[in-house]
């Protein structure tokens, strides 16, 4: 088995459209997915901050998603036979449901 | 936890709290997923949406000097302890409040209904607008009005005393009732929200019914919506087609809230006064007694709507109790019933009157007049279950 990683990215914009009791029933879906899975880590919800090489020096900005609504809010680590059984598995992902995006990534070393 | 945060800050900030509420749910929704629900959620939501409205109060400046103290008043709040017994206890104290102010008298009824869900329910403007079948402007004007108008009369989360609180639960009753009736007569619109809104509705009945506020005609009134919920699910057929009581596959009824109905029924029984509430149970409750369709004891019921009509003079009851006339004196007496309804100016092209009208000429064999009378019923505003129901009986008319 190898190990993939699932990305996933929010847009809070999107679930702020969503009442209570409609958030209650996502974050139900969420916890009933994330119960087959083995690792996963929530990232901080700042937007963070990025360190990019520019003119040779290295530059510390703000988050890099002025140019995008969606962050990248956390991952999974998943293991799968390969990318098709990975991608099946992460197409059960309520993320998916909710029209957000999951980036898919294999690991190597393991 | 609107409730909750509304009573602290005051009733003027209901934006506030819902916001703060929302704020928290939202970083549930964020990091739950990733890093397991927390050993006591309620008060991980609660600390969340107190530190956003403390967040905001401090921002906006809204309650100028007197922010430092609305910022203490918010960071003492009991409910933030972690394993605080009186947590819960607390949490209904303040939605009952909420319920009793959203039902203040300067309030129209569907503001009271609009704004009852959307604070203590959860509900948002759209699942309103689907519940009621109106827009999400309508529904979010009527918002706006019912808080602006708490804002005007200065309306608290006080509990009323003497009278007033009697008034006030006749109204909170009223209110409930009418959320259940919305989602329990219609057929249209999304079969889940409506099974919502009288799910809701039933909470908030027993959320009263076990406070100190509890009256008898509080137990009646749960024991009436929890039978008639109980039919929910045989009320209409895997294509969607209206299945009428008499037909209903009895196995589907819930037998777990025809259990809780009686249970608020015999409760219902103390004290002396009668309300509507405890008719219409009995009513209820007769029907749910019986275990084969055919055998329902019609005298004891049409004798149950007499008692009813001493008490209100609402010409759907006198319509309801037509049907039970029909059953017991035969169809012609029911016809010279619901005569005098004709004139009802708000029942003039109501579907059910002439749909009644018809099933009776039927009966008595007077088909081409009961047709006409389907005919008519087809061209009254009506939801297409039902329609299709009228279609039906019409066929039956014509062969």
């Amino acid at each position: 088995m190898a190990q993939f990683m699932l990305l996933l990215y929010d847009d809070p914009s999107g679930w702020e459209k969503l009442s209570p009791e409609e958030m209650q029933k996502a974050i139900e879906k969420y916890m009933a997915w994330t119960k087959k899975s083995i690792d996963s880590k929530r990232l901080a919800i700042d937007p963070g901050k990025v360190i990019r090489a520019q003119g040779g020096k290295p530059r510390v900005t703000d988050g890099p998603y002025s140019e995008t609504k969606e962050v990248l809010g956390g991952y999974y680590t998943i293991e799968a036979a390969n990318y098709d059984e990975a991608i099946k598995k992460a197409l059960t992902h309520p993320h998916v449901e909710y029209g957000l995006t999951v980036e898919v990534r294999q690991v190597y070393g393991t | 936890m609107t409730a909750h945060l509304t009573r602290l800050l005051g009733p003027a900030w209901l934006n506030l709290a819902e916001e703060a509420v929302q704020e928290s749910m939202l970083r549930a929704l964020q990091t739950w997923p990733y890093q397991g629900v927390p050993e006591n959620p309620a008060a991980w939501l609660f600390r969340v949406a107190r530190n956003s409205a403390i967040d905001a109060v401090r921002r906006n400046k809204i309650f100028g000097d007197k922010t430092d103290a609305m910022v203490a008043e918010l960071s003492r709040s009991a409910i933030v302890m972690p394993d605080n017994p009186e947590l819960e206890e607390q949490l209904r104290d303040d939605e009952l409040r909420m319920i009793f102010m959203c039902c203040h008298p300067a309030m129209a009824r569907d503001s009271s209904v609009a704004l009852s869900l959307k604070t203590v329910g959860g509900f948002n403007v759209r699942e309103i607008a689907r519940a009621f079948l109106a827009d999400d402007a309508t529904i979010a004007q009527r918002l706006v009005r019912a808080k602006r108008l708490i804002r005007d009369h200065e309306l608290t989360l006080e509990m009323p005393h003497g009278d007033e609180l009697r008034q006030r639960r006749d109204t909170v009753c009223e209110v409930i009732y009418f959320m259940f009736n919305e989602g329990y007569t219609a057929l249209e619109g999304e079969a889940l929200i409506r099974q919502d809104l009288c799910q809701e509705a039933l909470r908030l009945g027993l959320l009263i019914a076990s406070s100190s506020l509890v009256t008898p005609s509080i137990h009646a009134l749960v024991a009436l919506m929890a039978l008639q919920a109980a039919r929910l699910p045989a009320r209409t057929d895997d294509s969607g087609d209206i299945v009428l009581l008499e037909s209903q596959d009895r196995t589907r009824w819930d037998q777990r809230l025809i259990a809780l109905g009686f249970r608020h029924f015999d409760r219902s029984m103390t004290g002396e006064h009668v309300s509507e509430y405890h008719v219409q149970a009995a009513i209820a409750a007769t029907h749910a007694r019986v275990a084969e369709a055919g055998t329902e004891d019609w005298p004891a019921i049409l004798n149950l709507y007499d008692q009813l009509m001493t008490i209100t003079d609402s010409s759907v009851i006198a319509l309801n109790r037509a049907v039970a006339v029909a059953k017991v004196r035969g169809a012609a007496e029911a016809l010279a019933a619901i005569e005098p309804l004709d004139k009802t100016p708000s029942l003039q092209h109501y579907y059910l009157l002439l749909a009644v009208r018809g099933q009776f000429l039927l009966e008595l064999g007077r088909r081409s007049e009961a047709a006409e009378c389907y005919r008519a019923a087809l061209d009254c505003r009506c939801s297409e279950p039902e329609r299709r129901f009228l279609q039906r009986k019409l066929a039956e008319c014509e062969t």
